[in-house]
């Protein structure tokens, strides 16, 4: 006699989370509750600045890219995206130097995470100089004007999450699909955005024949704060 | 959990004003100040434009361009006010250090005060007032006594 084996629900997340495959339509399940966040997008760069990876992951984000695209008036081959990611790279160095001379002595002045009203970017940094950027929605954990120091002290929690999560995705995510794949080469990895006129892009080893971005899909979607 | 350092960006990015909080401040020359306080103001208007999503008209829900607001960092954290006019107030302080949003406030309250009704200081220019100076000080001093004493519905007092 077959007995049909139960189906075992999604320990953590809604049920209605497992259904939907397209990372899109999961994103936009914006929550009503305003505390908890949405990313936005993830870049990561290489310490020349050029980017390795790149995705966006809100609704509002690729409306933003779609809008950006639309209203640009430079040049036909500049990529307002593209524009806009060295101006992330950009403003990442330039902060990391900026805070170094403002710390007190002794204090190593890693840049953790820059908040402005319209979003907040989360970094990790490491060794080699790989930059792991996330923008995520500002972390509201309580608009009383009063409790700013419970509201400061909520985000700040959130904020650290968010950074833990970033170094996983480095420790777990990259270095095991991306460094470890047998045909990286450092120094010769395919950049986002740059257009494969055959300067040697065919020996480039491209990110996307590793699955790192389907791992890093699934981590994410494990996250409690990824909505 | 101390307060580092104060400086004041006029809108043309100018430093108009700079000062250590705290006896953890680390020293930092003129001309690296000048620097700093025009970095920063390039720097936070960058930050919005390179956000994927923006507020509407860029501006705050307090009627200033959006920017920077707070940075976390290494053994550092970062608070800046950018009011209409397009001064910036930012304040350095140790990480956990409570109420900076509040301090600023109340800095920029002890500037309209304290600098803008001196008939003799000229706008964007350096704050040379002794009254502002004195001011910010009571203002630390009653912070200070404000955090330990934990007493938190303890108005400020101004001067």
């Amino acid at each position: 006699e077959f007995l049909a084996t139960p189906t075992i629900p999604p320990t953590t997340d809604p049920p209605n989370h497992a259904v939907e495959s397209n990372v899109y339509n999961v994103a936009s399940l914006v929550a009503r509750n305003s505390s908890q966040m949405v990313v936005h997008s993830l870049h990561i760069f290489d310490r020349k600045g050029k980017t390795l990876f790149s995705k966006t992951y809100s609704k509002a984000a690729a409306i933003g890219q779609q809008q950006l695209r639309q209203t640009s008036q430079g040049p036909a081959e500049e990529d307002p995206v593209d524009e806009q990611r060295k101006l992330v790279f950009g403003m990442l160095f330039s902060l990391r130097e900026l805070v170094g001379s403002l710390a007190p002595e002794g204090e190593k002045g890693g840049l953790h995470s820059i908040r402005t009203g319209a979003s907040t970017l989360h970094n990790y940094e490491t060794l080699s100089g790989v930059r792991f950027a996330m923008y995520t929605t500002n972390d509201v954990g309580g608009a009383d004007a009063s409790s700013s120091s419970r509201r400061s002290s909520a985000a700040a929690e959130s904020n650290v999450s968010v950074r833990d999560a970033l170094r996983h995705i480095y420790t777990e995510l990259w270095v095991e699909s991306v460094i470890k794949s047998p045909l990286y080469r450092p120094g010769e990895m395919s950049t986002v955005g740059q257009r494969s006129s055959g300067s040697g892009g065919g020996d480039a080893f491209d990110i996307r024949s590793t699955n790192f971005e389907k791992k890093l899909d699934s981590f994410l979607q494990s996250m409690p704060w990824f909505r | 959990m101390a307060p580092l350092h104060l400086f004041i960006v006029n809108k043309s990015g100018g430093l108009i004003h700079h000062r250590p909080l705290g006896p953890k401040a680390p020293q930092i020359g003129t001309n690296e100040w000048l620097r700093i306080g025009s970095t920063f103001h390039s720097l936070h208007a960058i930050a919005a434009e390179a956000s994927p999503v923006r507020l509407p008209g860029n501006k705050n829900p307090y009627g200033a361009d959006d920017g920077i607001e707070f940075i976390e960092a290494g053994g550092l954290v970062l608070c800046c006010l950018q009011t209409r006019t397009g001064v910036k107030f930012v304040v350095t302080a140790e990480p956990g250090t409570p109420e900076l949003d509040l301090m600023l406030r109340e800095i920029y309250v002890l500037y309209s005060d304290c600098a803008l009704k001196d008939p003799f200081y000229e706008l964007e220019m350096p704050i040379r007032t002794d009254l502002f100076t004195s001011a910010v000080d009571a203002l630390l001093e009653q912070l200070e006594s404000r955090n330990t004493k934990s007493s938190a519905d303890r108005p400020i007092v101004r001067f």
